[in-house]
């Protein structure tokens, strides 16, 4: 027996359709609000959330904007072009961690923080770190003063020591002027599975950094 | 009687057993064994061969055999017995030959028994498999003489005695011992090696053991040598007049044992008479023995030529490291030849041209060359100086030995590119000078260096030549299409190629007008025929004749660089001239031109120009005039000369600087070379196959390797695989 091609929904699609409609009217919902809240920050002329807004920003939420809080916020929109936040970006970002309104973000910031720690996503977020400080296209390293700076937001509550250390000897080297990403990743590779101070599982032998070779030198003559 | 049948006349064979009378066994036996009596008696000679034979057969044949054999065993151990009891009674020195004596005897009776019992030992002890009557006879009297207890050790301790006593220079007699020896030999391995030589190895063990502590305790070396080489030839020709000639390899090894091998240590390391001294003074005939002997024990040679290279390694090191060595360049390399014949002699001479000798040679060499850095460049200096001077006068194939030598030293070079960098610069001075003894030898050895390193190291060496050909063609064409010019000054140009030559910057200089006026003419000569090509002077690189008219008359003519001749031409126009009226004038710059001043007006003898004030140095506020009084003895001059000479400090460092900045490229090239066709490849690996591929210019510094590789990653040339940070990959 052949049944017409019904139109008619199951009770089931309805609910569902229900569903769909409630959800993506509150989905619309919560998209205009975090539009409005980007447009709080955003510059009216270029439709970015330019330093100022960044700053303006950072103050509304109660942290300093070199707090690594605001790093992972760029980490978790993507956000290409240090300094600035695109719409796009933001809504990418606020969207996952379902904040429309200035509250929500900041409670928000605690449960990014643990997120970002994860192990998984650390390493991502320390190339990241890298990438966002190029500025200029086809730049690949970063200068000594800069790299100091970064490395203190991003590892300098992890690794005291290393980051103290590391930063002294960037200091007075004077065999580098810039640091590359290859460098960068070394150093990250080295705070993670090299014990310290002693150091005693480092083989020069294996493919560290020739910078990291060195670095090692110079600690052991100090301890000397 | 009457007709009797014929029948064929049959024999037949007795059908019953014959039965022999069992007393004719005992019989035929008796005679037999009085026989023997007989024979050891020395009474044979009244037997009958034929009879005994028969007797002998008819016993084995009518199934006596075993009657037969046990009696041939009993007698003759009775025989034995009573022999032996003789030989005992036997005193002193009467003991072995009694014994000797008594063995040829028992031979000579063996022999005819033998004979006598040859149906039975054919027949029954063939087929019952005992023992034959020969080794039976012997196997009697080793266990009936020898293996008495009462002749046993007795003949042994007079045998090692008599040994002993030839050993300490007696003469002993060596027939009776040859007989005696051949007796044990005779009477089977077994008992030689038991009854006699074990023991013999034995004491002569402790005799050498003893002989050789009070040898090394009151001999030199070379004469400790000498004396274990003359206790082996003994101990050979011993064998050789009454040994076992199996006993040659056990007794010497026992020899070297107690004589070279227990002291080997000892004797290579003895002050002043071990290997060291023996090295230092040229004792090839020691040197020889200790080769020889030393040779012959395990870890002999190996004992040798470790402390011959340990010596060899020690004495280049204050050879290279002495600053007073160091001073003359020249010098400093022909010590280095000097003593590479030295051991050479040695080593052909004394050690049989000894392949592991040459290795120890050249490595040790090797070694300590390399720990002077400036070797590569004391190398060419050396060159240089055959090439200017020393080889003057010297026939093609003296030469050739020479250059070989040089050659050979280059070789234990880690650091050729640096060699390269001299070479090429004291090549460019001896070129441009004119100043080489032999265009030939300069050849060869350009073929021997590409030979050694391929045509990349000398292509630019090669250039060099192929300039100074196309020069003197280049200025027969100038003149020829210039034929006004042949009166005036004379000009010689040479044009180098930019790339084969030693980089030098062009210095400004004005030239006098007459000079100048000459040097456009060629330049628009020879653009006229090479077009896009673009000529620069290089004024601090030419010279000059220049004749000069004096005051009191005096003509000569004076050999100077370009500077100088610019400096000189201007006192034709002004008596006296300022230091500043000098540099303006000819631009030279203050650092060439006070040296330029300084061989003109300070240098005795060459003085042409005189300085006020006459101090030492050249100073911005001094004034030169022309020395009217000057005086030599030569009508020719020479002054300041573009001699090669072993660098200052500052201009050390900056050829070495050079040198590394060139080796960069040159590890990146081979860090790509070998990833490109491995793809991917491990830190450790690929630094050891970059050393592998530089090895033969210079020796890479691992780190300077990693740093390449790190500067390609950053490059894009390379990257880390993500998941091992030990490996590297090749991007394409």
């Amino acid at each position: 027996m052949r049944r017409s091609s019904t139109k008619k929904k199951s009770a089931e699609s309805v609910a569902t359709d229900l569903f769909r409609s409630a959800s993506s009217k509150a989905s619309t919902k919560e998209m205009d609000r975090i539009d409005q809240l980007f447009n709080q920050y955003a510059n009216r002329s270029s439709n970015l959330i330019d330093p100022e807004g960044i700053e303006k920003l950072c103050s509304n939420l109660d942290v300093s904007h070199t707090d690594i809080r605001i790093l992972m916020l760029a980490w978790k929109m993507k956000a290409e072009k240090q300094g600035y936040f695109t719409n796009e970006e933001w809504r990418r970002a606020l969207k996952a961690l379902r904040a429309d309104t200035l509250n929500k973000l900041k409670k928000a910031l605690p449960e990014l923080e643990k997120e970002v720690r994860r192990p998984t996503n650390f390493a991502d977020f320390y190339a990241y770190a890298f990438n966002y400080c190029l500025t200029e296209e086809k730049q690949k390293s970063i200068d000594i003063e800069t790299i100091c700076q970064l490395l203190e937001i991003v590892m300098g509550s992890t690794f005291r020591a290393q980051v103290d250390y590391f930063v002294e000897y960037l200091k007075i080297q004077n065999d580098y002027k810039v640091i590359n990403m290859d460098q960068w990743m070394g150093l990250y590779r080295f705070c993670n599975e090299i014990s310290f101070p002693d150091m005693g599982n480092y083989n020069p032998e294996l493919a560290w950094p020739l910078i990291l070779d060195n670095f090692v030198e110079w600690i052991a003559e100090k301890r000397a | 009687m009457s007709n009797q049948k014929k029948r064929n006349f049959q024999i037949e064979a007795f059908k019953h057993r014959v039965v022999v009378d069992p007393k004719y066994a005992d019989k035929t036996w008796q005679i037999l064994e009085r026989a023997i009596h007989q024979i050891y008696n020395q009474d044979a000679s009244g037997l009958s061969f034929e009879e005994l034979y028969r007797n002998a057969y008819n016993m084995v044949l009518h199934k006596f055999g075993e009657k037969l054999y046990t009696g041939f065993i009993v007698t003759m151990t009775a025989h034995l017995k009573e022999k032996s009891k003789l030989i005992e009674a036997a005193q002193g020195g009467s003991f072995l030959e009694e014994l000797n004596k008594k063995w040829n005897e028992h031979n000579k009776a063996l022999e005819m028994i033998r004979d006598i019992l040859m149906y039975m030992d054919r027949t029954y002890i063939e087929s019952t498999k005992k023992t034959h009557v020969h080794p039976m006879g012997f196997s009697l009297w080793r266990d009936n003489v020898v293996h008495f207890t009462k002749i046993h050790t007795r003949l042994l301790n007079t045998l090692l005695d008599l040994v002993q006593k030839e050993r300490t220079g007696e003469v002993i007699d060596r027939g009776l011992m040859r007989s005696v020896i051949k007796m044990f030999m005779d009477l089977g391995e077994s008992v030689y090696q038991e009854d006699f030589e074990k023991p013999f190895l034995d004491a002569s063990s402790e005799f050498y053991k003893v002989e050789s502590q009070e040898f090394i305790e009151s001999c030199d070396c070379g004469d400790y040598l000498k004396k274990a080489e003359k206790r082996l030839t003994e101990e050979i020709d011993r064998v050789a007049h009454y040994l076992d000639p199996k006993s040659e390899e056990k007794i010497t090894s026992v020899v070297e044992k107690e004589m070279i091998a227990n002291h080997m240590q000892r004797l290579v390391h003895m002050e002043n008479s071990g290997l060291v001294y023996m090295l230092l003074h040229d004792k090839y005939e020691d040197l020889g023995r200790m080769y020889n002997l030393f040779r012959r024990v395990t870890n002999g040679l190996l004992t040798v030529r470790d402390v011959m290279t340990s010596h060899l390694r020690e004495m280049g090191k204050q050879l290279v490291t002495d600053p007073e060595k160091s001073k003359d360049p020249v010098e400093f390399v022909q010590r280095l030849l000097d003593e590479r014949d030295k051991y050479d002699k040695v080593i052909s001479t004394a050690f049989g041209n000894d392949k592991t000798f040459q290795n120890a040679l050249n490595s040790s060499f090797e070694h300590f060359i390399n720990l002077n850095a400036r070797s590569p460049e004391f190398i060419s200096l050396f060159v240089d100086d055959k090439l200017r001077k020393g080889l003057k006068g010297f026939v093609d194939v003296d030469v050739e030995v020479i250059l070989d030598k040089v050659m050979m030293l280059f070789r234990y070079l880690q650091e050729k590119d640096v060699f390269e960098k001299y070479y090429k610069q004291h090549l460019a001075k001896r070129l441009l000078s004119g100043k080489t003894v032999s265009d030939d030898a300069e050849r060869s050895l350009i073929v021997k260096l590409k030979t050694e390193c391929g045509y990349q190291f000398t292509s630019k060496l090669e250039g060099m030549f192929t300039d100074m050909k196309t020069s003197e063609d280049t200025m027969r064409g100038f003149y020829g299409s210039h034929p006004e010019l042949s009166e005036g000054p004379t000009l010689i140009v040479q044009v180098l190629t930019t790339g084969s030559w030693p980089t030098q910057p062009a210095v400004p200089c004005n030239l006098p007008a007459e000079v100048s006026v000459l040097c456009e003419k060629f330049r628009s000569y020879y653009l006229g025929t090479h077009t896009g090509r673009r000529l620069t002077w290089q004024t601090n690189m030419g010279t000059a004749d220049i004749k000069a008219l004096f005051g009191k008359g005096q003509k000569h003519e004076l050999n100077v660089s370009t500077f100088q001749m610019c400096v000189l031409m201007l006192f034709n126009n002004a008596d006296r001239l300022s230091y500043k009226e000098i540099e303006q004038a000819t631009e030279i710059p203050a650092s060439d031109l006070k040296r330029c001043l300084q061989s003109l007006a300070c240098v005795k003898g060459k003085n042409v120009i005189k300085k006020e004030p006459m101090s030492k140095d050249i100073g911005e506020e001094d004034s030169f005039y022309v020395n009217e009084k000057f005086t030599s003895k030569f009508y020719k001059v020479k002054i300041g000369t573009v001699v090669a000479q072993k660098e200052t400090e500052p201009e050390k460092q900056e050829t070495r600087q050079r040198v590394e900045e060139d080796r960069k490229p040159q590890i990146e090239a081979a860090i790509v070379r070998i990833m490109k066709s491995r793809k991917i490849l491990d830190h450790n690996n690929i630094i050891a196959e970059v050393t592998k591929q530089l090895q033969p210019r210079f020796l890479a510094n691992p780190t300077e390797i990693k740093k390449r590789i790190e500067s390609l990653i950053e490059r894009d040339f390379l990257e880390r695989d993500s998941t091992d940070r030990k490996l590297y990959r090749y991007l394409a």
